[in-house]
């Protein structure tokens, strides 16, 4: 019997413990899930932060129509299992007007679905998955799919470098393998041949076999897709074993990390991304200069996505004028805005479509390398 | 060439394996605790070497100060967490050993920053040339500290009267704590020096990677299970065998076999096949 | 609506199902599991596979619970060869190896997984019902075997194989008997979980999850169905609840993993059962 009552008990317990919640009126809230503990918690934290700076800055100038904006912040682990809950809470609890993503793509793939059938506009900030848009209309992406980013890659080895023999070396995850799909889709348009095609877990730090195989396959150029965790021990075991070849990475390299990591190996890596560090645009300059005064450390491409997708959210909200959920979508749609990370404007499926900037790693700092602006090559799928 | 470049880089992946799993299978031997905190000492190992080579500059220094304060480390995990649960079931110092490697990895992130970090000055870079194979100093060290460990503990268990203590523990502890055998004096031991191999693996890592990471140890975590089970469960030379065998399999296996499997599956196909033909592990324990 | 609530609860029914179905396993037969989350991986990937080609909801998650369990049985027949640790270490390599062929096959969704899942057309509440009768039917299936000749004959293998084989029990069929239903029981929670999240991909039934599963059933008492039940509810929404403790949640956790092990070794069902008898000491 004494053990039955424990259990009423502890349901009792549990049930007033989940309905905690607080409430305040004068404010208009914005849900935020992202990863702050756990494996995924230092891109989460940029994001985090990004996210934050443009809170900020909207509120000085005068929050959204004289409301403060209000950062509900939930951290979801980058696991799809709590991101159903957490956005269940953020859209009931918490009644947030709009969400956004800093998080992986398992999670946010999860939580857009949960967005999309309450009628809530969801935006991902940095999640490459691509299905992710396509659980319906409330749901936006401001920062690049896989395949888009890699096509970009194609036409950076085939047409700016001129580079013909390409070795990839593939991340086993969303991110990699949609970039690879990018790559090899657009290669045969820029004359790139794939010699070989080698993958890696997310795990991997030592690379000794792949850079071996690599080095007798002597290719012209390298297209290695990967984080700055995994790509800064990559590049530095491809250059001590001497290989040469231009090594082209992404986004995931992004970050101050990546060249302390790999040192004097990382000069001359290329990378597409979507942060131009010696852009001429105000907004770009004002935003790296802001950030890194507030954080303290250098910007990475998370951290600006996370204030694109935010300064991108609270534009649509002032435009709309009212904090209802559908005329909030309809004023995200038809966002055209200059941003950190470029001009953003979306497609019917909710994609954005930019320009992808290339950067090269030279004196131990990203700087501009070129630009490409194909708007055909670039174009993301619209269903 | 590119065969025996991929048996050198499977030896080396091997040596790093061996120098962790050997630290557990003592551990185990002793025991009988799967240890899997042994991996959260390892990322420590790292830590503490990174963060003194670049305040002192010494890196030799800072392998032997990591080894010692590590070792002592693990003689507190010992005494604090898994002498009061000895005599429970084994999954229990499991789980407990599992709940303490996830709290030890969040308070390395917690302290020491979500990125992890890096040396200011990477050392051991330099290329050393030797019949053909070029490796760097740092690849060298691990491939010489994992058998050197090994040909020690070997040596100080067959030859001193400490080691014939120890192995007669092992072997069964009750007669040889009849034959005057301090067990408790032998299982402060035992932690000290399996501690310390993993701190040693640690810093080797952290060197070969340039970074050590809060997440560092969760490979190894499950990885060095399998390898002491392939080894045998306690016995020494079999577990560094196992690692280097498994380092070898994973090396071509990548190149090889990349298209039906991934890393990890490639050696727990071969753990499975191993396990299903010897159940007792490839090697007896000793 | 309480869509908060019933989506915490949706997490709770399924977090017990998959936690008795390692009890039986582990808790009723002795034998102990690394690799259960895949299990619940193959019967996700297969209901969802199925609904997604436009079969019904009900049919689908039968499907995932049999091609579970027959993978039960196989795994179990290997486990035949192996105990104790070798056996943990042996599934924890099943789990690996299930984790290997799903990334490679792209029938399977690969490394991208399976999005777009459909409904199951039940509503929320009437998805809450469905797995929250899921979770009764398990706790009553798991209270029935302890009780019936069934439970007896696994406690004796979990006590000493080669006792019980000595009093003529077959052995071997009680334990793929154990794993049969203990793999189809975790088949079917990850049929309600896929339909749940809606998403599913390798990572979510890789070795962490396997780990979770282990310690709901070893943190609320090895063996024990209620101290499962309610250990695995409390530990699935744990770091939802710890969300204001923020940077400390995961180490919360962890240190709450060890602590229990640490000082109550026969988990919550133990802690309590110590706690009544101290007061029960008191009041006599």
């Amino acid at each position: 019997m004494n053990k039955k009552n424990l259990t009423v008990f502890l349901t009792c317990a549990l049930f007033s413990f989940i309905s905690l919640g607080v409430v305040n009126a004068d404010s208009v809230k914005i849900g935020f899930n992202v990863p702050l503990t756990g494996f995924a918690a230092a891109d989460g934290k940029s994001a985090l932060n990004g996210a934050k700076l443009a809170v900020e800055q909207a509120n000085q100038a005068g929050g959204i129509n004289g409301k403060m904006i209000e950062l509900v912040v939930y951290d979801d682990q980058a696991s799809p299992k709590q991101a159903v809950p957490i956005a269940n809470k953020l859209i009931e609890k918490d009644n947030v007007k709009a969400a956004i993503s800093g998080s992986y793509s398992g999670s946010t793939r999860a939580a857009a679905g949960v967005f999309q059938a309450a009628g809530i506009p969801y935006i991902s900030a940095y999640a490459v998955h691509p299905d992710i848009t396509r659980a319906g209309n409330y749901v936006f992406r401001t920062s690049f799919m896989g395949e888009v980013q890699g096509r970009a890659g194609a036409k950076l080895v085939g047409a700016t470098l001129q580079r013909k023999r390409v070795v990839l070396i593939t991340l086993k995850n969303d991110f990699g393998k949609s970039l690879a799909a990018g790559f090899k889709e657009a290669a045969g348009q820029f004359n790139v041949q794939v010699v070989n095609e080698y993958e890696y877990s997310i795990k991997d730090r030592q690379f000794g076999p792949i850079v071996a195989k690599v080095k007798a396959d002597n290719p012209e150029a390298i297209y290695a897709t990967g984080y700055f965790f995994t790509a800064g021990p990559l590049v530095s075991q491809l250059r001590a074993a001497g290989i040469t070849a231009p090594v082209i990475g992404q986004e995931g390299y992004d970050s101050a990390q990546f060249i302390k990591i790999a040192g004097k190996a990382s000069e001359g890596t290329i990378i597409t991304t979507s942060l131009d560090r010696d852009s001429t645009s105000s907004e770009t300059r004002s935003f790296i200069k802001e950030f890194e005064a507030m954080a303290g450390h250098k910007v990475d491409m998370v951290a600006a996505s996370g204030h694109t997708a935010m300064k991108v959210l609270v534009a649509a909200m002032k435009k709309a004028g009212t904090t209802n959920p559908a005329a909030i979508r309809d004023a995200i749609a038809e966002t055209s805005l200059v941003a950190s990370t470029g001009t953003i404007s979306f497609n019917s499926l909710g994609e954005v479509q930019k320009n992808v900037q290339v950067q090269v790693v030279r004196g131990g700092n990203f700087h501009y390398h070129s630009e490409i602006r194909d708007q055909t090559l670039l174009a993301p799928p619209t269903r | 060439m590119l065969f025996v470049e991929l048996l050198v880089q499977g030896l080396l992946q091997g040596s790093i394996y061996g120098l962790i799993a050997v630290g557990l299978t003592l551990v185990y031997g002793l025991l009988r605790i799967l240890h899997v905190a042994h991996a959260g000492l390892f990322t420590l190992g790292g830590y503490i070497c990174v963060i003194l080579t670049n305040q002192t500059g010494s890196f030799l220094l800072a392998v032997l100060a990591s080894m010692l304060l590590v070792g002592i480390t693990g003689m507190l995990i010992y005494r604090i967490c898994y002498q009061p649960i000895l005599d429970q079931p084994p999954f229990v110092p499991l789980i407990a050993s599992i709940g303490l490697f996830i709290a030890m990895e969040e308070l390395f992130r917690i302290f020491f920053g979500a990125y992890g970090l890096s040396f200011t000055e990477l050392p051991l870079q330099e290329p050393l040339p030797f019949l053909q194979v070029s490796l760097k100093q740092a690849e060298w060290l691990t491939m010489l500290m994992s058998v050197g460990f090994v040909a020690i503990l070997a040596f100080l268990a067959n030859r001193t009267k400490l080691g014939l203590a120890w192995k007669a523990t092992v072997t069964d502890p009750e007669i040889a704590s009849s034959f005057g055998v301090d067990i408790i004096q032998v299982r402060y031991l035992n932690f000290f020096i399996g501690s310390s191999l993993a701190a040693a693996s640690g810093c080797m890592m952290a060197v070969l990677n340039n970074l050590v990471e809060p997440t560092m140890g969760s490979v190894p975590s499950y990885k060095m299970l399998a390898i002491i089970v392939l080894g045998g469960l306690g016995n020494v030379r079999g577990t560094l065998i196992a690692a280097i065998l498994l380092g070898i399999i994973e090396s071509y296996g990548t190149i090889y076999l990349d298209d039906l499997l991934d890393r990890d599956s490639i050696a727990f196909v071969f753990l499975i096949i191993a396990l299903m033909i010897r159940p007792q592990g490839l090697f007896q324990r000793t | 609506m309480m869509a908060y609530e019933i989506s915490l609860l949706i997490v709770m029914g399924i977090s017990i199902t998959a936690g008795l179905s390692l009890n039986l396993i582990t808790g009723f037969c002795g034998q102990i599991s690394l690799g259960h989350a895949a299990f619940m991986g193959i019967g996700a990937y297969t209901s969802a596979l199925m609904t997604k080609n436009g079969l019904p909801f009900f049919p689908s998650l039968a499907a995932g619970m049999l091609t579970a369990g027959i993978a039960g049985i196989f795994v179990g027949l290997c486990s035949l060869r192996v105990r104790h640790d070798f056996l943990a270490i042996t599934t924890m390599g099943v789990g690996f190896l299930f984790l290997g062929i799903v990334r490679q096959q792209d029938a399977l969704g690969g490394e991208m997984g399976i999005s777009g899942i459909p409904d199951p057309g039940l509503g929320r509440i009437g998805f809450l019902l469905f797995v929250m009768g899921c979770a009764a039917l398990v706790v009553y299936l798991s209270l029935y075997m302890k009780r019936s000749w069934l439970g007896f004959a696994f406690d004796a293998v979990a006590d000493d194989e080669d006792t019980a084989g000595m009093l003529g029990l077959d052995v071997t069929q009680f334990k793929l008997i154990a794993f049969a239903i203990g793999t189809s029981l975790a088949g079917l929670a990850g049929g309600l979980y896929a339909h749940n999240i809606r998403f599913i991909d390798p990572d979510s039934f890789g070795f962490v999850e396997s780990i979770t599963v282990l310690s709901m059933v070893v943190i609320g008492g090895i063996g024990s169905v209620w101290g499962v039940v309610i250990a695995s509810a409390v530990l699935s929404v744990l770091p939802l609840w710890f969300q204001f403790i923020e940077d400390y949640k995961l180490l919360v956790y962890g240190l709450l993993l060890f602590s229990v092990m640490r000082f109550s070794p026969g988990g919550l069902s133990a802690l309590c059962f110590n706690i009544f008898s101290f007061f029960r000491k008191k009041l006599t």
